[in-house]
């Protein structure tokens, strides 16, 4: 029974990233990646982070997804044109991942495997939350200032210049 | 065959999947023409080390792996603001969000 | 004593110095004439007095005093030393060189009289650095002070020859008779190392093996062959008589060309080791002197024939050497020095006269200048061997020792070049002397006394030096008894049949035979014809594949690697293409590299 969500699951998200970097319209581009950000969304809940999950929608699914989005509406304006996405070498770059992919699987295959699943008493979110705000204050403090930076950094950078 | 569908998945499925994700990802990162596609193949990438990090929590049974996946998506929204900034950038001197425009450091 | 011995040497070099440094009394050329000829003046008398030593027993005349310094020091011990050494050889040749010397110098001040300042300062100056080297030469302690000195006197010899440097000619002399003695030093340098190397000094008293010994002397008498002018390397000689006559004179009649002679008397040591080199040095002798009095007798120019006659007198000295005694030939050249110089200064004598160097452009000038021209007439009757006149004695002494040696064919070649030497000296002496005047004649006027005292020294020295045979013997090392014998008589006879030929040939005017093709023959040159050609088909060719080999092949190697190097930058700079998915790439496969190595090794 958990293969079979977990085989769905699987399938879904790696038909999606497949597309990601097949497809050719950069529109449809960035819906794969939506899809595929669903999918481990989905695999977080089966995995019981569903705080974690529910994250993942938020941020990524709707906040990152948004912005590639209007990323890609208005190059596309200012081009004028559709963007064709020619890709080029190929052949290096799959060699590239196939062997990254040989190194990690390699690795995966070496370590001892005697894990298995280790049920948490409390569910995620609030042991997250205790995490948080005991052991890890002071990242988690700094992380807001990370995010401040990216902000202002972001805007810094795309400004228009007054010359 | 069918002891291995008998137990629920083990931890190396999951890993073996955050590591296809991953290869696609850079697939992608190596092959695409355009910045924004791009940007969107780093998406999975991250995405593949978040699948990895959750998975070891769950297999530990620590939530620090959990945590590490909240701090990496955080981190990788702020890698995404700042990377849509350069493309504007990178439009504005070079004309072009082709990844072969700027051609500066040629030797 | 060492300064006694210094003396003569080092008083002629201080003058060399003053004169080419003190411009001011350089440029005053008669000035710096007078102190010159002072100075070489009382060089003769301080040599004489050595000379006397060495006759009184002061100084052993076999063992000599002998001073050596070290001079090159490697690894604490010495590899060469310099010094004096002084025995009866070289003393006697010290006063040969310095009497000459002081002879030449002092006729110089009237030959030479219209010669501009400075040009007449720098050619004194170049007398007394040549008195230095010479002198050094001869009381050298060892072979490799000898070939420094020797390479010096070749330079003042170029120097002196090449003094009237505005005639093209007489630089071309200059370097011919450079190159050729270089080219003949080649193989005394190489004699001298080979020395070195089987000896570890260059000493002439050392003992070696009968082949290194061959060799060693055979590369010596290479060097003594461009230096004394041996067939083939005589080359440079007549060419050599551009320079003025006071220096034809001292350098190519008396000194400068015994040197090779005194060298082997000097290295004789070596030379009784290797019989082969003595016996080649034998014919070697013998055929320079046939082939040389063969040319003399076809010239015009009498500084001409005068050249052609003293290489014909060094191949004399050299056969006579040949026989394995040191005497004859050293008894030859002190005798010959004399005569020749004088020859040479009265010759001088004439052309002063008449202003040119050819004898048909003479004539009668025993009327015009009869003590120049009875002095020379001495002189020829000396070198032709006339008996009781020094040449008589000496020549008579080589042609015994060919006999005791049993060497029967150069001893008919010498038989047949003394009678040449008579037949053509009796030539110039009628042409020039007797018959009828040339215009150019009507205008001589005799030379002064600074000319003519030199010469009626010598004219002394050239009749009495014969009778002093016996007095040089004790010093030499040898008794030199001189007796009247079967040869001797058959040489006298012939020689004074060539003078009444000549006389009646050229003075009565009888016609002899026809002998216009071997005259052009000699006349063109044939021995220098032969170095031409290969030079210009031997040598050269080498010299230029050489130099093609070093420009394209050697340099061209070194210049590949550079554009190697900029071949393979510009490729290597392919790698930087700008594009970050390229670098990306980079990255990846990095960090597959370390993974891997940390997999594998670790």
């Amino acid at each position: 029974m958990a293969w079979l969500a977990f085989s769905i699951i699987a399938l879904v998200i790696l038909n999606s990233g497949l597309n990601v970097v097949k497809s050719t319209d950069l529109v449809h581009t960035v819906f794969w990646l939506a899809l595929t950000l669903l999918g481990t969304a989905a695999l977080f809940v089966h995995l019981d982070a569903e705080f974690l999950a529910a994250v993942q929608v938020l941020l990524y699914t709707g906040g990152v997804v948004t912005l590639m989005l209007f990323g890609v509406m208005l190059t596309r304006r200012i081009d004028g044109v559709r963007i064709l996405h020619e890709s080029g070498d190929k052949g290096r770059a799959l060699a590239c991942s196939l062997a990254v992919f040989g190194a990690i699987a390699t690795a995966i295959y070496r370590s001892k495997q005697t894990a298995h699943a280790v049920a948490m008493d409390l569910p995620d979110t609030e042991i997250l939350g205790q995490y948080f705000l005991q052991e890890m204050v002071l990242p988690f403090e700094l992380l807001s200032l990370l995010l401040l930076a990216a902000m202002v950094g972001a805007i810094a950078l795309a400004r228009k210049k007054d010359a | 065959m069918t002891e291995i569908f008998a137990t629920p998945p083990g931890l190396t499925a999951y890993l073996l999947l955050g590591a296809m994700l991953f290869s696609i990802g850079l697939y992608g990162v190596l092959t695409r023409k355009n910045t924004l596609a791009i940007l969107v193949a780093i998406e999975l990438m991250a995405n593949a080390v978040n699948i990895n990090l959750v998975a070891f929590s769950r297999f530990s049974g620590s939530i620090q792996g959990q945590s590490f996946a909240l701090f990496s998506i955080a981190l990788t929204v702020a890698e995404v603001v700042i990377g849509l900034a350069i493309v504007v950038l990178m439009y504005r001197s070079h004309k072009s969000i082709e990844a072969d425009a700027p051609t500066a450091l040629r030797g | 004593m060492l300064t006694a011995v210094l003396f003569p040497i080092m008083l002629p070099l201080a003058c060399f110095f003053l004169l080419a440094l003190c411009w001011p009394l350089r440029h005053n050329g008669k000035l710096a004439g007078a102190v010159s000829s002072a100075v070489a003046i009382v060089s003769c008398l301080s040599a004489v007095r050595l000379l006397n030593m060495v006759v009184t027993g002061a100084v052993d005349a076999q063992e000599g005093y002998r001073h050596t310094v070290p001079w090159l020091v490697a690894n604490g011990e010495t590899i060469a030393e310099v010094g004096v050494h002084l025995d009866g050889i070289s003393a006697t040749m010290l006063v040969v060189i310095t009497l000459v010397a002081a002879c030449v110098q002092v006729y110089s001040l009237g030959y030479l009289a219209d010669e501009p300042p400075e040009h007449l300062g720098r050619y004194f100056t170049w007398h007394s650095l040549f008195i230095f080297a010479m002198g050094g030469l001869v009381i050298a302690p060892n072979l490799l002070q000898a070939f420094m000195c020797w390479e010096l006197v070749g330079l003042c010899s170029y120097l002196l020859i090449g003094y009237y440097w505005t005639k093209p000619e007489a630089g071309h002399a200059a370097v011919k008779a450079f190159w050729v003695t270089k080219f003949a030093d080649m193989g005394l340098l190489a004699g001298l190392c080979l020395l070195y190397a089987t000896t570890g000094g260059f000493e002439w008293t050392s003992t070696l093996a009968t082949s290194t010994a061959t060799t060693i002397a055979a590369l010596i008498f290479m060097g003594v062959m461009g230096k004394s002018a041996q067939v083939p390397l005589h080359v440079w000689l007549p060419n050599a008589m551009e320079g003025p006559t006071p220096v034809s004179a001292l350098l190519h009649a008396a000194t400068m060309v015994a040197a090779g002679v005194f060298l082997v008397v000097r290295a004789f040591p070596i030379f009784l080791q290797a019989p082969d080199i003595l016996l080649a040095m034998t014919w070697i002798g013998a055929i320079t002197a046939f082939v040389a009095a063969c040319t003399a007798v076809v010239q015009d120019d009498i500084k001409k024939v005068l050249a052609y006659s003293t290489c014909s007198q060094l191949g004399f000295m050299v056969a006579a050497l040949g026989t394995g005694s040191i005497l004859g030939g050293y008894f030859h050249l002190t005798t010959h020095a004399f005569f020749k110089a004088l020859l040479f200064l009265g010759a001088g004598a004439a052309i002063h006269a008449v202003h040119s160097n050819s004898i048909h452009d003479m004539g009668g000038l025993l009327k015009k200048t009869p003590i120049s021209a009875v002095m020379f007439i001495i002189g020829a009757a000396a070198l032709a061997g006339i008996p009781g006149l020094s040449g008589f004695f000496s020549k008579d002494i080589i042609l015994e020792e060919m006999l005791h040696g049993g060497h029967m064919v150069p001893l008919g070649l010498l038989l047949v070049s003394a009678a040449l030497t008579a037949f053509y000296m009796t030539r110039v002496v009628v042409i020039a002397f007797f018959g009828k005047p040339s215009e150019a004649v009507e205008h001589a006027h005799g030379a002064p006394i600074v000319m003519g005292a030199p010469m009626a020294a010598l004219t002394l020295l050239a009749v009495a030096g014969g009778y002093m045979s016996g007095q040089l013997g004790d010093l030499w090392g040898g008794p030199i008894a001189f007796h009247l014998s079967p040869v001797g008589i058959t040489a006298t006879g012939l020689g004074l049949s060539a003078v009444v030929y000549g006389v009646l040939l050229y003075g009565k005017g009888i016609n002899g035979p026809s002998s216009a093709g071997l005259r052009d023959f000699i006349l063109s040159g044939p021995v220098d014809r032969f170095w031409t050609a290969t030079w210009r088909r031997g040598l050269l060719p080498t010299a230029k594949s050489i130099a093609w080999t070093d420009r394209y092949v050697v340099d061209g190697a070194v210049n590949w690697f550079g554009w190697a190097a900029i071949k393979g930058s510009e490729a290597l700079r392919r790698v930087q293409t700008g594009k970050a998915q390229d670098y990306a790439v980079a990255v990846i496969v990095g960090v597959l590299f370390f993974v891997l190595y940390g997999a594998v090794g670790g």
